[in-house]
């Protein structure tokens, strides 16, 4: 008997979103499921947090038109969104020479770190960025870096973090939906005051994704 | 939740399991909230009102239970809701209930914590079925809650048992495709006729009704054999029996493999599982591979399925080492074990080397009124005392640095475990313990402890709610709206509506009684000094808001955040290692805080023997 690759051709997509309590992932996971759903597509999303505390991991899958299963197979995700160096590599068993990582470079250092050197008398830092991006090129080259924090300030307000990183997905064209029409979906669940903001985020990220796809050469 | 049938949505597993129950027409709704079952109760406590379901957060399981079966004494559909442990907590009612037999259908939802990842042990409730006589339903995904719940009802009425439905943390916590059926526009008629044979189960009675219950037991597998909770699919010798999110991971792995010819598919979604399903499934296949979490409960039962239908064919799953006994499944478990089982050689791993990441613990919030008792605690217990912990965010107190949890158990066993450590050491110990756990299972103990006279001190930290599952009301929350300025430690139970714990413990016969707010320095240290050296059981009961639940009610944070003065900061780490608090920051030997996390309680200024941290101004002062 011979088996056929777990990766089938056909238009199912498996997206990973990872980040930390207060970034905004687990609504970011909730508004690409009403989009899609909205668009008749058939969508199961998993949650895996422990208290949904801010600063706590948080990961959420959302799988599009790929059977009942809420949990994604090692390396079978297509796209990793790292709203967090630390937690893309925290992904890393996710990810295969296939997937498409996005990593935002902006830290969000754990206190943790600090503390222990305290308490257990043993100097901890902060991995280094470029190395936490090292390790996932490893596994991929399909990794692209920038400072999303960065770009959400620069919209209005870094807490339109998920919208830049969900305007990268859609820009890269890598779900079945089109940038305006997830759109549509979005500021229709946002409070008004926030939809401004948002928008400029969420542009920045359509662009960065089409502009980071053409610089890798990708289709 | 609308009356829109047919339309196609993406639900939370316990948002489907509500609308399963909405759409049986639902009348009662009790619970204790739960992780991960929290979200279901949750959900009625918004749309009770709208809904015409009489509803409430129960003060334990135990009662949850026992309220809810007595609606469904007077005709109701009736529901409850818990997690696994909760079960336990009501297993005297639960046991007793099937024999009695429901007049309006009664469902239970019991979420299961695989891997025990929100509590402390992992269990298997599907041996209530063998146990006490409970059919089970074992949804697979959120489409299966909301058909077996909707379903659940009127077989419970038809065979008069009270049900299971037992999802586990996967199926509760994913979101997935379900259809929506229409909501009901009529509701079971409430009376209730008085028939005391048919309700009372003294023992003459009770022998009569163990037989009726064997029948209806009996009559539950006839009609779960036409529920259409047993698909089967395939017709390839290699068998595989799945339940649970197993279901999901094994559809998902024979699609990956594309070994769907090979195979043929039986979900198990309810127990006692039918016969002739299993039957008919024995004689279909060569071999079976069972994929099911926690205990072997399918295995065992197909292996004597097999044994009394004369078809000895292997059956594989945790006894022959395709799966773990211990843990939750995932994908990846699943697929090695088919794998094995079909030949197929191993998975391509990918070696992927994950460097040393730092951990994201959870921990006590900036701001917590728990860390300023347990800092306050252990000023004047010291830390030789054997701290009683019990189960909500305060065991969270556990390890460095403030080192309140030498013991837990399960809900309520502070003050018993400190009590019966007292008691054998002849030495003061301490209880902590929360509101709503106090009341949950706290007061039997108390009582316990006060008519041995021990020598304990329970420390009640009442915040004015259930946080840790979620926000849920406690009985300390009150019902009136709270005053402007920050609640004051109450006395009496007229203040806001709420229920006074102080009142409650000198009901109980507790003599020495403090109330304080343990932000408040000099008087929480007198009263816990005054406390330390008492005779026999004392409480001190300390109120503070918990500050996350503030933020949500829109009243912001408790003051204006604390900074580090560089200068006047030497590095001595005593606020770290009496605190915790993760709004203070180390990086590179230097102190900061967090101003934006900082919640302004202002415990690390009092702590700081330097005077180094200080309250920010605002601009306009």
């Amino acid at each position: 008997m011979n088996s056929t690759s777990g990766q089938r051709n056909g238009p199912g997509r498996r997206i990973l979103i990872v980040g930390t309590g207060g970034q905004g992932v687990l609504t970011a996971a909730r508004l690409l499921c009403d989009c899609l759903v909205e668009r008749g597509h058939h969508v199961v999303s998993g949650q895996l947090h422990g208290m949904a505390q801010r600063g706590g991991a948080v990961q959420s899958s959302v799988i599009v038109d790929y059977g009942i299963s809420p949990v994604i197979p090692s390396g079978r995700a297509d796209c990793v969104l790292g709203f967090e160096p630390v937690e893309t590599v925290r992904a890393l068993p996710f990810v295969s020479s296939r997937t498409v990582v996005y990593m935002n470079t902006a830290p969000v250092v754990p206190f943790i770190i600090g503390q222990q050197s305290v308490l257990q008398g043993k100097e901890a830092k902060y991995p280094d960025v470029g190395t936490l991006a090292e390790a996932v090129r490893a596994v991929t080259p399909h990794i692209f870096t920038f400072d999303a924090t960065q770009r959400a300030a620069e919209a209005g307000s870094a807490r339109a973090l998920n919208m830049v990183m969900l305007g990268c997905l859609f820009g890269a064209e890598i779900l079945p939906c089109t940038a305006g029409a997830f759109w549509g979906t979005a500021v229709a669940r946002m409070p008004p005051a926030m939809s401004e903001t948002n928008g400029k985020a969420f542009l920045h990220g359509v662009e960065l994704g089409k502009a980071l796809q053409l610089a890798e050469g990708r289709p | 939740m609308q009356d829109s049938p047919g339309v196609r949505a993406c639900l939370l597993g316990n948002l489907a399991i509500a609308r399963g129950a909405l759409e049986a027409g639902v009348q009662f709704f009790s619970c204790y909230p739960g992780t991960p079952s929290s979200e279901i109760g949750d959900t009625f406590a918004r749309i009770a009102k709208d809904a015409d379901v009489v509803f409430e957060y129960s003060i334990n399981e135990k009662v949850a239970v026992e309220i809810a079966f007595a609606a469904c004494l007077t005709g109701a559909r009736a529901m409850c809701g818990m997690k696994h442990l909760g079960l336990n907590y009501a297993n005297d009612p639960l046991s007793s209930m099937p024999y009695v037999g429901v007049e309006g259908g009664m469902v239970i939802v019991s979420a299961g914590d695989p891997s025990a990842i929100t509590s402390p042990n992992e269990q298997d409730q599907r041996h209530f079925c063998r146990f006490l006589f409970y059919p089970i339903f074992d949804p697979a995904t959120p489409q299966d809650g909301l058909e077996m719940t909707r379903y659940a009802f009127g077989f419970s009425e038809e065979t008069r048992l009270p049900v299971i439905i037992r999802p586990t943390t996967r199926v509760c916590h994913s979101s997935g495709m379900v259809e929506l059926g229409p909501l009901p526009s009529q509701k079971n008629e409430i009376w209730f006729t008085k028939n005391p044979p048919r309700y009372v189960p003294i023992p003459v009675n009770a022998r009569r009704m163990r037989k009726e219950l064997t029948q209806r037991f009996h009559k539950a597998e006839e009609l779960l054999e036409g529920s259409g909770f047993f698909p089967r699919s395939g017709n390839g010798k290699y068998g595989i029996i799945a339940s649970g999110v197993g279901y999901a991971y094994a559809t998902q792995v024979i699609e990956d493999l594309g070994v769907q010819a090979n195979v043929t598919l039986q979900q198990i979604g309810a127990y006692p599982i039918p016969d002739g399903i299993l039957s008919g499934f024995l004689q279909a296949v060569d071999s079976v591979l069972v994929v099911e979490e926690l205990t072997p409960f399918v295995e065992d039962w197909t292996s004597l399925a097999a044994f009394r239908h004369g078809r000895q064919i292997p059956v594989l799953g945790k006894h022959t080492g395709h799966f773990p006994l211990e843990y939750e499944y995932s994908p990846d478990l699943v697929e090695d074990a088919v794998r094995d089982y079909l030949e197929l050689g191993k998975r391509q791993k990918v070696s992927v080397t994950v460097p040393e990441l730092p951990p994201r613990p959870p921990v006590l919030c900036p701001g917590c009124p728990h860390r300023a008792s347990f800092y306050m605690m252990g000023r004047v217990f010291g830390i030789n005392t054997v701290y009683c912990n019990d189960i909500g965010c305060y065991t969270l107190g556990y390890g460095e640095p403030l080192r309140a949890c030498d013991v837990l158990l399960c809900m309520g066993s502070s003050i018993s475990q400190a009590a019966g450590i007292a008691r054998l050491t002849g030495r003061r110990t301490v209880a902590y313990i929360g509101d709503s756990t106090f009341f949950h299972s706290g007061l039997p103990a108390l009582l316990d402890a006060v008519q041995a006279d021990d020598q304990v001190t329970v420390v009640v930290l009442d915040n004015y709610i259930t946080a840790m599952t979620g926000f849920q009301p406690s009985l300390t929350t009150g019902t009136r709206p709270a005053p402007a300025e920050q609640p004051q430690p109450q006395t009496t139970d007229d203040d806001h509506g709420r229920f006074s714990i102080e009142q409650a413990v000198r009901g109980l016969g507790v003599r020495e009684v403090y109330s304080v707010d343990p932000f408040d320095e000099q008087p929480t240290l007198d009263a816990l000094k005054k406390a330390r050296g008492g005779a026999g059981v004392n409480v001190v009961v300390c109120h503070s808001p918990c500050v996350v639940n503030e933020r949500r009610r829109g009243k912001g944070k408790k003051g204006l955040p604390y900074t580090i003065d560089q200068d006047l900061c030497n590095g001595c780490s005593l606020c770290i290692r009496m605190l915790g608090c993760p709004g203070i920051l180390v990086t590179d030997g230097k102190y900061s805080i967090d101003g934006d996390y900082c919640d302004g309680c202002g415990l690390c200024a009092g702590v700081c023997g330097h005077d180094a941290i200080r309250q920010t101004v605002s601009e306009s002062v």
